[in-house]
């Protein structure tokens, strides 16, 4: 038995010591449950805030009044910006929703007898549950709007008031033209007769006749443009992030490989500087993280039906993402000395980066503050760039923000790495 | 040629090389001899570049010129196979001469002239193409040799180049030795075993705790540091040792007082010199 216990113990002693065995075997799971956790902790409290964007086209007092029992009513974080721009917005991927109000949308609140309000949602098509929830809110809003109507006499007297003016101008006298403003005569007084009757307490608004209390018309942002061909159009960004994380990890540990199997010794020794020992490095984990990113898109193309929206800006993004790990590698390979460091340095740093960039979890379903975290990742923005190119439809301006942030993290991070790396073979 | 003069490096508090000083001459294998911890490793760190002095200089210094040893002239002239074996093991033997040949400068024919001269020194010819985790312990140590003159250094530095090979490897790698100083080149050998540098090195310099204790000719070092032989004497009273300068003149005195059965002589070598000049055994 003492035999067994010291065989485990040892088992044990080295597990503690192997920093990467430590990092997956209580770091990373850890790690998973905070994430998680945060997660579904902002779902149990209700869903996170959804980025829409709002265009009043209609610029009337009912609008304004239905804004501001939108904006009341939580649950949306209202952007309200010009047209063009919000519908770009969309395409991008920043905002889940653009919500047009359309003209007449505030004459057809104050008057549900002969209109229903109209919107349109254009969705970005990643974010249909989101839409969903916007759906709701809306509704909500309208209805609480159309009770709010109905329980206001005064509000109804003044509408049935222009009702009887617009049928008597254009209604030829006649019975039903009698018939109809005996009608309107009456329908002020429907909230006392509803009390008369005794329905005051089962009545829950006064919606029931009348139909949706809004007319929603919802479209696809992408389907007018081009949108992603199929679901691998998003799962093949996502596995070219991966073959990027795992390049960078693979190749941050290489300079320790050299080092505890002695070769560096032998590079140092040859005729070059450090200096060409440092490009050569980064040639090859851009030339590795190149080839397996395009390898796989290649795939995609070929075999799954994804169809790039721009072939010179997928071109560009892989090669902004591929410049900005080669510079993560850089980095890696500074902090871990020894094989079993590197790695466990590696994949400690990237998984935490990979969950906040959406690498694992779609960024709408997180949190907002984790989505604003997510702007530190490097994956946030890398798989912007892919989708901008695959299937976003990204023109070259907008492509410029995720790669320039790629680059200016990857040239940064080579820098740090290069003037940090210690070159010594011991 | 490679010059020590007064060269000290120190880790921490310890002082790994101690005042050291020795210049390598022409066509010369030069030992470096002394325990594990001497201070040998750290000299050739310094010989190649790896490692700055505290104090003192290493230089590689002619007439012509006068080198620090990180000049990438100098890196060009010289040749290191280090102690561990420092192959790419996913790679054939000779795909890893050829890199570390282009390296050095070597192209075209005459870097495939090369591949396939060190091949033959390595006598790996027939091997050449398999990748080197295939190899055996003794193949990996000779072709851990042959790169380090792919590039047909004048200098080639070899730290402890036979650990861990089995005693017919061993002698193979000691014929490839001989070859090189066949063929003109300067070479450091550092060992800690005492028969290596007494078969192969024509001066020694015997190292103890950073500090150079002697240098010289193996036979002038046994004639200065190794003191009396040992005759060893069997008779009926059973075996003795006998330290003595003049085993004949012994033995007969020995036999003159009694019939001896067996008799043998244990002349002075380098691990007695290396006993009497630090009081402790080489494999200490």
């Amino acid at each position: 038995m003492n035999k067994i216990v010291a065989m485990a113990a040892k088992d044990i002693h080295i597990l503690f010591r192997d920093k990467l065995g430590f990092f997956f075997t209580i770091f990373f799971p850890l790690m998973m449950a905070i994430f998680f956790g945060a997660m579904f902790a902002g779902l149990s409290r209700g869903p996170a805030s959804i980025p829409i964007a709002l265009v009043d086209a209609d610029r009337t007092a009912g609008s304004a009044r239905f804004v501001g029992r939108l904006e009341a009513a939580g649950g949306l974080a209202i952007e309200r910006i010009p047209g063009d721009q919000a519908l770009e917005q969309v395409r991008r991927g920043q905002t889940a929703v653009l919500v047009t109000l359309r003209p007449g949308f505030g004459a057809a609140l104050d008057n549900p007898f002969v209109a229903t309000p109209e919107v349109e949602m254009s969705v970005d098509p990643t974010q249909f549950a989101a839409a969903g929830m916007v759906r709701g809110v809306l509704l909500e809003a309208a209805g609480a709007e159309l009770q709010a109507f109905m329980s206001d006499p005064s509000r109804m007297s003044v509408t049935n008031e222009q009702n009887r003016r617009l049928i008597e101008e254009f209604s030829p006298p006649s019975e039903a033209r009698d018939d109809l403003l005996n009608v309107l005569d009456q329908i002020p007084r429907i909230p006392v007769l509803i009390d008369e009757a005794g329905l005051g307490s089962v009545t829950t608004g006064a919606t029931g006749g009348f139909g949706p209390p809004l007319e929603i018309e919802q479209t696809q942002v992408q389907a007018q443009r081009r949108g992603p061909t199929n679901s691998y159009a998003t799962s093949f960004a996502q596995a070219m992030l991966w073959t990027l994380i795992g390049g960078s990890v693979s190749f941050s540990m290489s300079i320790a490989i050299e080092r505890s199997r002695g070769t560096l010794m032998r590079l140092l020794v040859a005729p070059i500087t450090a200096r060409q020992l440092l490009a050569a490095k980064g040639l090859a984990c851009l030339g590795a993280t190149l080839f397996t990113s395009s390898a796989l898109i290649t795939l995609g193309i070929t075999v799954f039906g994804v169809t790039p929206t721009s072939y010179p800006l997928l071109a560009l993004a892989l090669l902004c993402g591929s410049i900005c790990f080669c510079g993560i590698m850089m980095v890696l390979s500074v902090i871990g000395r020894t094989e079993q460091a590197a790695a466990g340095v590696g994949w400690g740093i990237a998984l935490p980066f990979t969950m906040l960039g959406g690498g694992m979890v779609p960024l709408f379903l997180m949190p907002e503050w984790m989505q604003t975290l997510g702007n530190i990742s490097p994956m946030k923005w890398t798989l912007i760039a892919y989708e901008g190119a695959i299937w976003r439809g990204f023109t070259l301006s907008e492509m410029l923000l995720p790669c320039a942030v790629l680059v200016a993290i990857g040239v940064l991070a080579f820098s740090i790495g290069a003037t940090r790396l210690r070159w010594d073979t011991g | 040629m490679l010059v020590f003069d007064h060269v000290s490096k120190c880790f921490g508090d310890l002082r790994a090389v101690d005042d050291l000083s020795f210049e390598l001459e022409a066509g010369e294998v030069f030992g470096l001899l002394g325990p594990n911890g001497a201070g040998k490793t750290t000299a050739i760190n310094m010989a190649v570049g790896l490692l700055e002095p505290d104090e003192g200089v290493v230089r590689f210094a002619d007439e012509a010129f006068d080198r620090n040893p990180r000049d990438a002239e100098n890196r060009r002239s010289l040749g290191l196979a280090p102690q561990s074996i420092a192959l790419y093991e996913q790679i054939s033997g000779a795909d890893n001469l050829r890199f570390f040949g282009r390296l050095h400068g070597l192209r075209g024919s005459d870097l495939e002239e090369r591949v396939a001269a060190c091949l033959d020194f390595a006598d790996l010819v027939d091997v050449g193409k398999k990748v080197v985790s295939k190899y055996s312990g003794g193949m990996q140590r000779r072709l851990n040799l042959a790169v380090a003159i792919i590039h047909d250094p004048e200098l080639v530095l070899l730290d402890e180049p036979t650990v861990g090979v089995d005693p017919q490897s061993r002698n193979a790698i000691f014929e490839r030795v001989e070859q090189l100083r066949d063929e003109g080149k300067q070479v450091v050998y550092t060992t800690h075993y005492m028969e290596e540098a007494q078969r192969l090195c024509d001066r020694v310099a015997i190292l103890d705790r950073g500090r150079l204790m002697a240098l010289d000719t193996v036979p002038a070092l046994i004639t200065a540091h190794g003191g009396p032989g040992n005759l060893v004497v069997r008779t009926g009273d059973g075996e003795s040792r006998h330290e003595t300068t003049d085993p004949l003149g012994t033995l007969a005195e020995l036999q003159a007082r009694q019939a001896v059965d067996h008799f043998q002589y244990l002349p002075p070598d380098l691990e007695t010199v290396f006993l009497n000049l630090t009081g402790r055994a080489l494999r200490d």
